[in-house]
């Protein structure tokens, strides 16, 4: 067994205890049990909405010619899907007659959204229609609407706002009942009521040169967005972890002192850094992946409301497998000047403790870029913005998937040739450390630190 | 007889302040050399310069030939340090330590061979099963003091080796030290013991404020101060009484 290899296991021997092994295991479990919460409240919310209707019978409107419209008619039809034995489940008739308490009302029936139709709701129809002089002269046609708030977290208002589009498209029913009925036949109906055709096919957008019909640029921001979004969040979960193990490794060798008796073996310093490296980039990446998948759950359950549903691969915004390896590249790259820099913060920690707060820069570094992409992007910030970001080598794995999906390969090459030089430089200058007496006499036996500090 | 270890006008600074100001000695192999001194008379830097832990400001050591600077690598190769204090990684038990150690020495069955004398030398019993974070302190030390030996080194560097060990401890490593040198291995230790450094080493040398200011056997030292201990020595050297 080489001597790096010998490194490598004992760090993933620490590394790897079963403690951390459980508390990532524990994370992911709650990551997808919140995916899976969110998921049940955003199926729950985008269900039929349960309501009662009051006073049905007032909904029923018969014309001069004989045709007729009702509101419970409209209701059948918008549950069309639901077997007729079934529609009572979701559309319950309550009898509001003397009632004062709609609340009681309410939560004794088990709903908690509530239509009343108007006692004067066909009467007024019929009036506007037939014998209305004026403007001034129209009743008012009312459906009045009851909802119980209950504090039930971010979806919550999903189900009273699905109740309130039943209401409006109703009246938009209602609407073009009476105008087939009272002034047009049908094709002027269909004609006055959409006379301006668009969408569809008819609206195009070029991506990359080519245009694609029935999609909007605000479509293919969001499905790309709702795809990327957690690569930024992951990258820095990754960073800020493999950051502190390196940097605690480093506190715990020297709080033990086995870092003494490990730099006089038989063994290069090269290795030493190698191996330290090397294990905390694998445990970084098993963590990582355990995250990514248990965040994937709960994101896909975040996203799947709002998804637009745009297939990326047909407008050639999606990924090939060229473009999968350049992101894991970037990734790694990434991983590895980030344990770079820890290596050369650890080498000044003193024990277990203080190394503990030397992650802080670390996770500034990290969260920096994860906030500009998130909420500008890269191609959305100003010059300065995008060269701090470049800067921040872990701001290039974040960015990669959508300058990939984008086509922009320039950036994404050049963020991974500057990480490649990043990562090469805090290799080289942890190695100098560990050459040098500052791992073992720390930063106040320095001579320029002396200098600085006016301290001997 | 060949010289293990020689020290050249050895000087060492931390920024403006000079902490070791060139000593010059020769240990012979197969001796056992005592450093001594008060705290911060730079015995421990000494140590460290000699176990390539430390950069050498100015002036050369050299082990069985290897100047430490230049070749620092070859010289990791045949001497083993123990620093005072040190511990092992807890996580591990005392078996997987020595057999982590090992690896970075041999292979194979030779691998195995080391680790059986590493844990003859600890002969911690069953206890060399059990992970190291539940180890007493004398059962710490000779497990670090068997991982020092088990690979042979030519020159063996003990600080502070038995500090903070019972009399039994204490009075079983010091026979260990005996048994290794008396089969070649070249031993520098640093102690307050004056005590166990009269009994142990074959020669002496007392650090005082960075320089080396004695220099021979106990014996020597003990009579040339005209006294009985080497205690008495320390006193009347450091103290001028």
């Amino acid at each position: 067994m080489s001597d790096i290899t010998n490194v490598i296991r004992k760090e993933l021997k620490e590394l790897l205890t079963p403690g951390s092994v459980i508390s990532v295991l524990i994370m992911v479990v709650l990551f997808a049990g919140l995916g899976g919460l969110i998921g049940g409240e955003v199926e729950k919310a985008q269900a039929l909405p349960v309501f009662g209707i009051a006073n049905g019978e007032y909904g029923d409107i018969t014309l001069e010619d004989g045709s007729e419209w009702s509101a419970a008619d409209y209701l059948t039809r918008l549950y069309s899907g639901v077997p007729e034995d079934e529609i009572g489940d979701y559309i319950k008739i309550i009898d509001i007659e003397g009632v004062t308490d709609f609340y009681e009302l309410m939560t004794s029936n088990g709903i908690n959204s509530l239509v009343i139709i108007d006692r004067s709701f066909s009467e007024n129809v019929l009036y506007n229609l037939y014998t209305a002089s004026s403007v001034t002269d129209l009743k008012p046609v009312v459906i009045q609407e009851y909802y119980l708030y209950e504090p039930s977290g971010m979806f919550g208002s999903i189900s009273s706002s699905t109740v309130s589009a039943v209401v409006s498209g109703m009246s938009s029913d209602l609407s073009g009942f009476l105008i087939k009925s009272c002034i047009a036949p049908e094709k002027v109906y269909q004609f006055l009521a959409n006379p301006i055709t668009h969408g569809g096919d008819d609206l195009h957008t070029i991506v990359n040169g080519e245009p694609h019909p029935g999609v909007t640029p605000q479509d293919i921001a969001s499905q790309i967005s709702s795809q990327t979004m957690m690569i930024p969040m992951i990258i820095m979960i990754i960073i800020m972890m493999v950051g502190s193990i390196v940097i605690s490794s480093m506190g715990s060798e020297k709080e033990n002192k086995t870092l003494e008796t490990l730099l006089t073996l038989p063994i290069k310093r090269t290795s030493i850094v190698s191996g330290k490296i090397i294990a905390a980039a694998i445990v970084g990446l098993v963590y990582g992946l355990a995250y990514m998948a248990g965040m994937s759950i709960y994101m896909n359950a975040m996203m799947g409301p709002t998804s637009s549903g745009i297939d990326l691969e047909a407008l050639g915004l999606g990924l090939d497998m060229m473009d999968w390896a350049l992101i894991a590249l970037s990734m790694f790259l990434a991983i590895i000047c980030a344990l770079g820099i820890c290596m050369i913060l650890g080498a000044f920690a003193k024990n277990y403790k203080s190394a503990q707060t030397m992650t802080m820069p670390l996770s500034i570094l990290a969260m920096v870029p994860m906030f500009v992409i998130m909420f500008s992007g890269w191609y959305g910030s100003g010059t300065v913005i995008q060269a701090v970001t470049f800067a921040i080598p872990f701001s290039h794995p974040m960015m990669a998937m959508q300058s990939l999906m984008y086509g922009d390969y320039m950036l994404v090459f050049s963020g991974i040739a500057y990480m490649a030089i990043f990562a090469l430089v805090m290799i080289l200058i942890t190695v100098k450390l560990y050459n040098s007496d500052i791992l073992i006499t720390g930063l106040g036996q320095n001579k320029t630190v002396q200098k600085l500090t006016g301290r001997k | 007889m060949t010289d293990a270890l020689v020290l050249e006008d050895v000087r060492k600074s931390y920024g403006n302040r000079e902490a070791v100001h060139g000593i010059s000695l020769t240990v012979h192999e197969g001796e056992i050399f005592g450093l001594i001194g008060h705290n911060g008379a730079g015995k421990t830097t000494t140590l460290r310069m000699i176990s390539t832990l430390l950069e050498i400001t100015s002036g050369s050591i050299s082990v069985y030939g290897h100047d430490v600077a230049k070749e620092p690598e070859a010289v990791r190769e045949i001497i083993s340090y123990l620093p005072e204090d040190a511990g092992a990684y807890k996580d591990m038990t005392g078996r997987a330590y020595l057999e982590f150690i090992a690896r970075f020495f041999a292979s194979g069955k030779e691998k195995d061979e080391m680790v059986a004398k590493g844990i003859a030398l600890a002969d911690l019993g069953e206890r060399i099963d059990s992970k190291v974070d539940t180890y007493s302190k004398g059962m710490m030390r000779r497990l670090l003091i068997a991982r020092a030996i088990m690979p042979s080194p030519k020159l063996a560097i003990m600080d502070e080796v038995t500090s903070g060990l019972d009399v039994i401890n204490a009075y079983e490593i010091r026979e260990i030290i005996r048994d290794i040198a008396k089969s070649g291995v070249t031993v520098v230790m640093s102690s307050h013991n004056m005590f166990e450094v009269d009994m142990l080493c074959d020669r002496v040398g007392l650090i005082d404020q960075g320089n080396l200011v004695l220099l021979g056997t106990p014996a020597e030292l003990k009579e040339q101060f005209g006294v009985d201990t080497l205690e008495e020595v320390f006193v009347k050297a450091v103290k001028g009484a």
